[in-house]
């Protein structure tokens, strides 16, 4: 699984949890730059990660993400490990 | 009531209860919802669409998981967080509809649950089915 894939994934996975077309993820993108990210669409959003990727976080790994590149860095490391 | 938290869960555990819609229902959901649409009042509008009788609201059968969610599965710990619903065949004041509820999915990192739910007539016939995402409140001793 490569960078580029996750992140047209997860494109893919925020413009559709928040119906918004526009969105551009980058690597500092965090829940100051999307205005309805809180913590419901949070939960949204992990599921339809964990969904998508064929993968569950634990509570603490998710608690630690900072932003989306630390999102993707968490993807792409669970995904080494299988 | 059940008090299920999210660690008791597991996919596959199942509840379902039964319940009639009356007229009664009907008139209290319309003061409620303020539709009065014909298809829910006037027998002979209803059977010119091609429908036996007055239809019921489908908010009103879709009601029922809201006590699916908030008394059975979970119970007394369910924070509501959203649904995806199909209406899937008309229900009739006088049907009594069975409503199940099924654990889909558990995601431990958000403590969040999918329920699969499906309500049937007495004829065993799918009106309403759907997902239900559940939170859950804080438990009493924590």
């Amino acid at each position: 699984m490569t960078r580029e894939y996750v992140y047209q994934q997860m494109n893919r996975i925020f413009r559709n949890v928040f119906d918004d077309e526009s969105i551009e993820l980058h690597d500092e993108t965090n829940a100051e730059d999307i205005e309805d990210w809180d913590s419901l669409e949070q939960i949204n959003l992990i599921v339809a990660i964990e969904n998508e990727f064929e993968m569950m976080f634990d509570m603490a790994e998710v608690a630690e993400l900072a932003n989306v590149g630390e999102m993707v860095d968490l993807i792409l490391k669970k995904d080494s490990n299988e | 009531m059940n008090n299920y938290r999210f660690e008791d869960l597991y996919e596959g555990l199942s509840v379902s209860f039964e319940e009639t819609v009356t007229e009664e229902k009907m008139d209290a959901f319309r003061q409620i919802s303020g539709d009065v649409n014909p298809l829910h009042m006037q027998k002979e509008f209803a059977q010119s669409q091609g429908y036996k009788d007055k239809v019921v609201y489908g908010m009103l059968t879709s009601s029922l998981l809201s006590r699916l969610v908030g008394v059975h599965l979970p119970g007394k710990y369910c924070l509501l967080q959203g649904m995806e619903l199909k209406y899937l065949n008309p229900v009739y004041a006088g049907d009594t509809l069975t409503v199940k509820g099924t654990v889909y999915e558990l995601h431990p990192s958000v403590k969040m649950a999918v329920i699969k739910a499906l309500i049937t007539n007495q004829d065993g016939v799918k009106v309403v089915r759907g997902k239900i995402n559940v939170g859950f409140l804080r438990y009493e001793d924590e």
